[in-house]
């Protein structure tokens, strides 16, 4: 035991010395800031934080440290820190959860606000930074698109689906969908929707990405989700190759040929279904950040929201994690469809729809699903 | 206490007992605090018709009915392990053949639960890795089955190295005994063995139960709705803590009454070796062997070799990020081995205030300071960690996102993994030499050190390793209470599995297992 024990002893010793060295030297961009490095509470994941961060360091010699975790964990534990928080920006993954965190944060100059060409915030205390879209990811080898309804709302009444459905009636983005589905169609409708979703015996999944290796597994046919964990799956996330764009251009160019023969031997058997032009079930989910009113480093942090609406930020955006940027002009990669095409398809809805998430909640509760 | 001398019955708690034991329970009693406190920010109507429904009996049953299942299969894959390592022998390569068996028992610690389930996932299935041997589709873990499955694989080695201990620990005197009035080797072993390995099993039991009682990661991937998936969903999809510190505290009846259920059965247990205990003798396997290695073997599969496999494909797809991923190894390690070391050292006192009951204390008062780690072990890491930052935000801020706070966070949670190896090494410990040295004039302290711990090494390596394997898995306590830029070998597979990338994830994934691995080989070398 005695070596072992040793070897504790060592490691404990030289993780104590290797965690005192980190962060001390703040070089601040000539403001009145405190010093220190600018602290993000990030509900996004590292995959699209990471390095977007890193080059917001290297272009404006700003130290940034970020805390990663899911949004709800990190409200929750700025609602425990109070007025001694340490985070200057929260950059979250969902509407619901910068609306809940609005009392936190600072009004935004219009500098900021003005940037986005869409879903501007009814506060003014966040920013959108990328959007999403929902969608029906469907097996094409399984289901006959034009077998399927208009609207999501249709979708109770396709019998054939019993069991073959995919939901996540415990995550953030379905409960948005919910939120605006009462806003559009009604609470009496909801309520029929959901019961009649039930009545076909849907699969329920803890997340999207499981949901969709599921679709791909056979499990199900049909899976409501956003639309770009479909297209991390037939495009590829960041992670593999790192193309050349013309190697890129080809292979995309020799896909769409392949899609356009309906022959896909080695691409996943999944894609994406939109619903009518206006339907809540093509609803667009943001994505967006703000300034808490706790920080100490209120101009690094606003710099910090400038440069991730600056068209570097954006595309790369676009391009890395396939959502759809909100600065007009940004140049997308030609699987995505553009821009307004894909506004346009959404419901038109009320600013502060999806802020009613308590009665969301309690309707879910009500059915039984949360 | 039978035959203590009456002079070291009136001395009185032994002081260096009191403080670390005490240290211990205003630990646990933080995160208990904020829980009573948060809940009873409700309002009582909302709360009573959210928590008085159909669903919370529901969660309730699917938790203590795959609880149980959980512990009755690991127990039916851990105990023949566990004899054979311990008790069996083959004519031919017998060190080949225990070190094989001993690993198949323990290397399925060194996978986190939600590898294990996310690479099982990708191996089944009809569109899965193993799909491409024809003809073998296997089912993909769901429900029910699906959780019992996984977290039998990933539970049993507590099981394991608990029951192998106390089989090889065990005095043969008594079996000798009964063998020479006439009883056979069956009826040896069901009226001697089993009921001496009883406090072993519960020991282990005890951890695999509170350990899927806890788990959310596994029973979230395979679509079981449980109370600790609840309570991970209120605190991370919607944002109403009240509601899920409500749910925390049902969750934590629940572990007060298996704790109760384990303490009642445990009864009076002790069995001490004699002082000049043998080895027990081994028995030979004649063709025997063959189905013992194809089950070990069988075993050693499903739990190890299938994941192993998956994750090994995953990591072909992509590139590796090496700086980064040895960044987070270096931090990973840096808050496991505090966290084992101090995790330890803590368990000494607390299992010895449970087992000895110094001072004359009561039994029951004995075994309630006990059990008080094990409900660390059962408040919801996200409760835990809330309540620390709720706690040293306005008691110690000068603690607030160091590696210390994060260290002790983890003692706190999981201490009682530290403290049920221990108190099986301490029951088989003769206390007869302490109270030797007490009277030649030691303090308790150094008759303590000098006479009763060179008889817990072992015990007190399992504790240790057991925690830091469970610091390197752990991850919602890492993500709220870690310093700024710390990033774990945890977070990077939860940073890119949740978005789908596997090959991102893998690197991470691999280096947890090898790591663990390692250590568990290092603690296998160690003994016999």
């Amino acid at each position: 035991m005695r070596p072992f024990l040793l070897l504790l002893f060592a490691a404990a010793a030289l993780g104590a010395c290797g965690s005192d060295s980190s962060s001390t030297g703040a070089a601040s961009g000539a403001t009145s800031d405190a010093d220190g490095p600018l602290v993000i509470y990030s509900g996004r994941k590292d995959v699209l934080v990471g390095p977007l961060v890193e080059r917001f360091e290297r272009e404006t010699g700003i130290d940034v440290e970020v805390k990663y975790g899911t949004d709800a964990a990190l409200l929750a534990t700025v609602a425990e820190e109070g007025a001694s928080s340490p985070a200057d920006v929260f950059w979250a993954n969902t509407e619901g959860a910068l609306v809940a965190a609005a009392p936190r944060l600072m009004a935004l100059p219009d500098s900021l606000t003005s940037r986005p060409a869409a879903f501007a915030a009814d506060s003014g205390r966040w920013v959108p930074i990328t959007t999403r879209f929902r969608v029906l990811a469907i097996a094409p080898s399984r289901i006959d698109t034009s077998a399927l309804p208009a609207s999501v709302m249709g979708l109770p009444g396709v019998a054939a689906l019993r069991s073959r459905i995919g939901w996540t009636p415990t995550y953030s983005s379905f409960q948005d969908f919910i939120s605006a589905m009462r806003a559009t169609e009604g609470e009496p409708a909801t309520v029929a929707w959901l019961d009649g979703m039930k009545a076909l015996q849907p699969r329920a999944y803890e997340s999207n990405a499981p949901m969709l290796e599921a679709l791909e597994a056979g499990e199900i046919d049909v899976a409501l989700t956003n639309h770009y964990y479909v297209l991390r799956l037939l495009e590829g996330g960041e992670e593999g190759e790192v193309e050349s764009e013309e190697e890129e251009a080809a292979e995309r160019a020799a896909e769409e040929a392949a899609e356009a023969h309906g022959d896909a031997e080695d691409r996943p058997d999944v894609a994406m279904h939109h619903f009518a032009a206006g339907d809540v079930g093509n609803l667009a989910l943001v994505t967006g950040a703000g300034v808490f009113t706790a920080s100490r480093r209120p101009t690094a942090a606003m710099r910090f929201l400038a440069f991730l609406l600056s068209p570097e930020a954006q595309a790369f955006a676009a391009e890395e994690v396939h959502e759809y940027p909100v600065v007009r002009g940004t140049a997308l990669p030609g699987y995505m469809m553009p821009f307004d095409r894909a506004v346009a398809l959404g419901p038109d809805l009320d600013a502060s729809a999806l802020s009613s998430l308590d009665e969301t909640l309690a309707l879910l509760r009500g059915r039984d699903l949360l | 206490m039978r035959g203590v001398p009456a002079a070291l019955r009136r001395a009185g708690p032994a002081r260096w007992l009191a403080v670390p034991v005490g240290l211990v329970v205003a630990g646990v009693a933080v995160p208990l605090v904020y829980l009573v406190l948060r809940a009873a920010e409700a309002d009582p109507a909302a709360l009573a018709t959210l928590v008085w429904r159909p669903r919370t009996l529901r969660l309730a049953g699917h938790t203590a009915g795959l609880a149980a299942a959980v512990v009755a299969v690991a127990t039916l894959v851990a105990a023949p392990l566990a004899w054979l390592a311990a008790r069996a022998e083959t004519p031919r390569f017998p060190r080949a053949f225990r070190r094989f068996v001993t690993a198949a028992g323990v290397l399925p610690l060194a996978l986190p639960g939600y590898v294990m389930a996310t690479a099982l996932l990708g191996a089944t299935g009809p569109r899965g890795l193993l799909a491409g041997w024809p003809g073998v589709v296997l089912p993909r873990p769901a429900g029910f089955w699906g959780a019992l499955a996984v977290l039998t694989l990933s539970t049993f080695p507590y099981l394991f190295l608990n029951l192998r201990s106390a089989l090889a620990g065990l005095d043969p005197v008594s079996e000798d005994a009964a063998r020479s009035l006439g009883l056979g080797r069956w009826a040896v072993a069901r009226r001697v063995v089993v009921p001496q390995l009883r406090p072993a099993w519960l020991a282990g039991a005890l951890l695999v139960a509170l350990h899927v009682v806890g788990d959310f990661g596994v029973v979230s991937l395979v679509r079981f709705e449980t109370f600790s998936g609840a309570i991970y969903v209120q605190y991370t999809a919607s944002y109403d803590r009240v509601y899920a510190a409500a749910l925390a505290l049902m969750l934590l009846a629940l572990t007060v009454a298996i704790l109760a259920a384990e303490a009642r059965l445990l009864g009076a247990a002790r069995f001490a070796r004699g002082e000049a205990a043998r080895r027990p003798e081994r028995i030979r396997l004649g063709w025997g062997a063959l189905p013992a290695v194809t089950f070990a073997a069988a075993v050693a599969v499903a739990a190890v070799g299938v994941p192993l496999a998956t994750l090994v494909f995953w990591l072909g797809r992509g590139p590796v990020d090496g700086p980064r991923v040895f960044v987070a190894l270096a931090n990973s390690v840096s808050a496991a081995a505090p966290a084992a070391l101090v995790a330890t050292l803590l368990a000494v006192p607390v299992a010895v205030v449970g087992v000895r009951r110094p001072g004359g204390m009561g039994r029951r008062t004995a075994r309630a300071v006990e059990r008080v780690a094990y409900l660390g072990y059962a408040t919801p890491p996200l409760a835990l960690a809330l309540a620390v930052v709720a706690f040293a935000v306005r008691a110690a801020p000068f603690a607030y996102q160091t590696l210390g706070l994060l260290v002790a966070a983890y003692v706190v949670h999981f201490l009682a993994e530290a403290v049920g190896p221990v108190r099986s090494a301490l029951l088989q410990a003769p206390p007869a030499a302490e109270w030797a040295a007490r009277s030649l004039g030691r303090s308790p302290l150094g008759a303590f050190r000098g006479a009763t711990l060179p008889q817990l090494r072992g015990g007190l390596a399992t504790s240790a390793a057991f925690v830091f394997l469970s610091v390197l898995k752990e991850l919602p306590i890492t993500l709220l209470l870690a310093p700024l830029g710390f990033t774990s070998l945890a977070a990077g597979v939860w940073s890119a599995a949740g978005e789908a990338l596997y090959a991102t994830a893998a690197p991470y994934a691999l280096v947890i297992v090898v790591v663990a691995g390692a250590l568990v080989a290092l603690l296998l070398g160690r003994d016999r």
